[in-house]
């Protein structure tokens, strides 16, 4: 066989997807030939030396920058099935969907409100606007928590998108959304949760709570999630966390590869 | 005797395929995508990571290969290997991306080292001397040898996925997979040797 056509097996030698008898007949060919037998020779060190190249993890940033935009992309598509959804719009109107009836009726005490002021007082001033701010806020966590409790998994994700719009979330919001990460049954929703509670990583409670989260969590992809969130935020606490999680010998590989990775990221 | 069989997940028992999920946000339920981007993000990263040296870049154009799969999922097709599909997408935004870096040359006068690259952090690199050698090495061979060897080494693509993917025969991958190790291993060698700085 001529050198040219041995060096084609090169590939599937070095990857060990070569059958037996191709690696016979490579095996007899550099016996004999020095210069194809000092050609693999180079290229198998070069292949083992390319495995010493790291795997490295992109920043939590990536992640927020993802949910945001599958979250407009299904405010897109949920915009354009409302011009065909009309019995869809009916149960809106005659409130079947108890989260919509409660942000509708929010709604419009909000609307009420507006006016009462527009009408009564004039132009509002920095005190009312800060007021009818604080009102939206409060809407949007009503709403949040609604839909939080939703049926359909695509409902409690937008609520998870809710709360990361608001800028202080109450004690009941982050409950919530503690609840959605330790025990939705949809892993979407828990990540999105875990990208949701990014946001308030500053909030007290909430990095503790994503530690204990690691050791109830059974779901690999929000595992990685939190390890990766905790190694993120540097959080000292989810050292003894992940020892444990790698010594209980319940993770996947992937899983407790990253945990271990994890572990030297948070030391450093 | 029943050995005891592993635990398994629930969640990876009745993991559904790529193909599947990518059927799913093709057919309208978008939200599925989220399992394809925590399946892929960190190789996508890596990939790129490993074309352009440059974090940041890197970080944006997995945003941008999620961006153009929204866009372009209706033309998904049911018999599509969807990692082929996905690392297609990854190389046109690694294309326009170099068009972008430099736009007075075409593509295949890109030449050897990735300029730029940012310095490594100190923890991750430092400590593994040869590690940053075969990044240098990788780093010097021009963008198309260094994409090959990408998608042979780390991304796991088999010879056929990559002649799929380039839109070249298998036996035209083996061939340029050859000649992108032997390079490595010659820029490998005069970097030991110092001959490179």
């Amino acid at each position: 066989m001529t050198c040219e056509k041995i060096q084609e097996k090169y590939a599937d030698y070095l990857t060990g997807d070569l059958d037996e008898a191709g690696r016979a007949e490579v095996q007899a060919h550099i016996l004999g030939c020095q210069a194809c037998r000092e050609d693999l020779e180079n290229l198998t060190v070069v292949w083992a030396k390319l495995g010493v190249l790291p795997e490295e993890q992109p920043g939590g940033a990536v992640r927020a920058r993802f949910y945001a935009l599958l979250e407009d992309e299904k405010r897109k598509a949920a915009a354009a099935a409302v011009p065909q959804a009309r019995s869809r719009l009916a149960d809106w109107l005659t409130f079947r969907r108890p989260a919509f009836a409660a942000s509708f009726s929010v709604l419009l005490l909000l609307l009420g409100l507006g006016a009462g002021w527009f009408l009564s007082a004039g132009r509002p001033g920095r005190e009312s606007y800060a007021a009818l701010s604080r009102e939206v806020q409060d809407m949007r966590q009503q709403v949040a928590l609604s839909l939080l409790n939703d049926p359909s998994a695509s409902e409690r994700i937008q609520g998870v998108g809710y709360t990361a719009e608001v800028k202080d979330p109450s004690d009941t919001t982050l409950a919530a959304l503690f609840k959605a990460v330790d025990a939705d049954p949809n892993p979407n929703v828990r990540l999105a949760a875990v990208d949701a509670l990014y946001l308030f990583r500053d909030r007290p409670g909430v990095r503790q709570n994503l530690v204990r989260s690691l050791s109830v969590q059974s779901y690999p992809l929000v595992q990685v999630a939190l390890i990766d969130f905790l190694v993120e935020v540097r959080e000292a606490r989810a050292v003894e966390a992940l020892k444990k999680l790698i010594e209980a010998g319940e993770l996947t590989p992937d899983v407790k590869k990253r945990a271990e990775q994890g572990l030297r990221q948070i030391a450093l | 005797m029943n050995a005891e069989r592993p635990r398994i997940p629930k969640a990876e028992r009745m993991a559904p395929t790529d193909n599947e999920l990518m059927e799913d946000v093709r057919d309208g339920r978008v939200e599925k995508l989220a399992v394809l981007f925590e399946r892929y993000q960190t190789m996508l990263y890596n990939f790129f990571l490993r074309l352009t040296g440059n974090r940041a870049a890197s970080e944006d154009l997995v945003q941008e290969v999620f961006i153009r799969i929204l866009k372009y999922r209706s033309g998904y097709l049911s018999e599509s290997r969807f990692n082929v599909w996905l690392f297609q997408i990854a190389r046109n935004a690694h294309i326009d991306y170099l068009r972008k870096q430099k736009p007075a040359l075409p593509l295949d006068e890109k030449h050897a080292e990735t300029p730029g690259r940012e310095p490594l952090p100190e923890a991750a690199y430092e400590a593994d001397r040869e590690a940053e050698l075969v990044r240098r090495a990788l780093d010097r061979l021009p963008v198309n040898k260094r994409e090959i060897l990408v998608l042979f080494r780390f991304q796991n693509l088999k010879l056929r996925e990559i002649a799929e993917l380039t839109g070249v025969q298998v036996g035209t991958v083996k061939a340029q997979v050859h000649r992108a190790l032997k390079d490595l291993s010659r820029v490998y060698l005069e970097l030991q040797r110092g001959d490179l700085s």
